[in-house]
């Protein structure tokens, strides 16, 4: 491999945008610093780092150095990234969770229906906080269409539109499918509608992570004004909170349910022993403790920065 | 403590081993490319900025002002000082003496034997 091709390969963290800008003088760079000599794993890992860096900053996700209205949106957008996890997470969750109280004793069930109740509450309240969120950009996104805003946007846009769109064809050919299933004897699961219902899951998370993906390209090119932009910084925080509900409530469900009613990790038969750690929570749990970990630094970036937005 | 580089009147520069504050005094004695700007930090500081640091440096400065491409190779295009830039580095030296001065005069490192106490500074690890 050439020299200046072993270089290049380097760059491919980093974003189109910001190699056409800078890549040929830092190919340059590194041609002067190493020669033919390797390139040290160091240097590699920081190129790496560096270049996820600029991506970041590009998608308007990194924390921007100038202004505190610059923050709250970067703060905003990286906790509206991770409520996305949150949806995935929670919609697992879910469908794991259904029927949870018919294998659990009555005098039992207080408690996991509490903490079932707080989760499902909280979502709504997260449902809530998206709408609002979104009802507030739009006059800031009508006025960014009129001045011509939407070529930048086309492409993300567009890819979620037809994204949700086969979603939409997929979740209606899967409904028909199963209402056309007859019943199978237990534990015999029909291989074809199980692979289609996987691909159809896989399909719910690509349209939420291409519509998160359209929402973050938007939102950081409108121009709101500090009266939204505070807005959009307490719906983050709020947001922060419905999450740390969710995984709390979520954590108190998993506990009270393994106490008292393990047999529902398994197959579900009273008195039937089952592992306290089925891989579908386990799975969830640790995807809402990812989005919280994306949350919380999101956050903390929205409180720090909110008391130094300017006034109207 | 919260961090707020914009409120900051060197224009968040930050400590004296920032790639930004090393950048913008290399740059004060004239314009440099990547790799003179790499050797001279080097020499002067003694810090060795890998490839990745020195231009995600390079980027936020010219974003925010400080610096500006030259016209030049393009491969090696050199790169200036403005007058913002030199204003934030102005500012971020005088804040450096400002704690310099409080520190020389709390830990008793008079002129005559500034030697000995540079010495016993770097031998504790607070300088350079």
């Amino acid at each position: 491999m050439s020299g200046r091709r072993r270089f290049d390969r380097l760059l491919r963290w980093y974003p189109d945008a910001w190699r056409q800008r800078y890549g040929d003088e830092l190919v340059a760079l590194m041609e002067d610093t190493y020669g033919d000599r390797p390139v040290p794993w160091r240097c590699r890992t920081a190129l790496a780092r560096s270049g996820a860096l600029e991506r970041l900053r590009g998608s308007g996700l990194a924390q921007g150095g100038e202004g505190s209205g610059q923050r709250v949106r970067s703060g905003s957008l990286l906790v509206l990234c991770a409520w996305a996890v949150f949806v995935v997470a929670g919609a697992g969750f879910a469908k794991f969770a259904e029927h949870w109280d018919a294998v659990t004793p009555e005098g039992a069930r207080w408690l996991p229906a509490a903490a079932f109740d707080a989760v499902q509450w909280a979502a709504l309240t997260g449902a809530v906080v998206v709408l609002v969120a979104a009802s507030a950009s739009l006059p800031a996104f009508v006025r960014s269409m009129a001045r011509g805003g939407w070529a930048p946007i086309r492409l993300p846009v567009l890819r979620a539109v037809v994204v949700a769109g086969a979603t939409v064809v997929a979740t209606v050919g899967i409904v028909l499918w199963a209402h056309h299933l007859r019943p199978r004897p237990a534990g015999r699961a029909h291989l074809p509608y199980a692979g289609a219902a996987a691909l159809w899951a896989l399909m719910v998370v690509a349209t939420i992570a291409t519509g998160t993906a359209a929402a973050v390209a938007v939102a950081r090119r409108l121009r709101f004004s500090p009266r939204v932009l505070r807005l959009q910084g307490v719906l983050a925080l709020a947001m922060t909170l419905v999450m740390v509900v969710v995984v709390a409530g979520t954590v108190t469900w998993w506990g009270a349910v393994a106490a008292d009613a393990p047999w529902f990790f398994g197959d579900g038969v009273i008195g039937s022993t089952a592992s306290r750690t089925p891989p579908a929570l386990v799975v969830a749990g640790v995807l809402m403790v990812l989005g919280l970990a994306v949350a919380l630094p999101g956050a903390i970036r929205v409180a720090r920065s909110l008391p130094t937005l300017p006034t109207e | 403590m919260p961090k707020r580089p914009s409120r900051r009147p060197d224009g968040g520069l930050g400590r004296t081993n920032e790639p930004g504050l090393l950048i913008l005094t290399s740059l004060a004695s004239g314009i440099k490319h990547g790799y003179a700007l790499a050797s001279d930090i080097e020499a002067f500081a003694g810090v060795k900025l890998g490839p990745g640091t020195l231009y995600g440096a390079i980027t936020r400065l010219e974003e925010r002002g400080l610096i500006e491409a030259t016209a030049g190779d393009n491969r090696r295009r050199p790169y200036r000082i403005t007058a913002g830039g030199r204003a934030a580095l102005a500012e971020a030296v005088r804040e450096m003496r400002t704690i310099a001065d409080v520190g020389t005069a709390r830990l008793g490192l008079l002129a005559g034997n500034r030697s000995g106490g540079d010495r016993r500074a770097r031998a504790l690890g607070w300088t350079g």
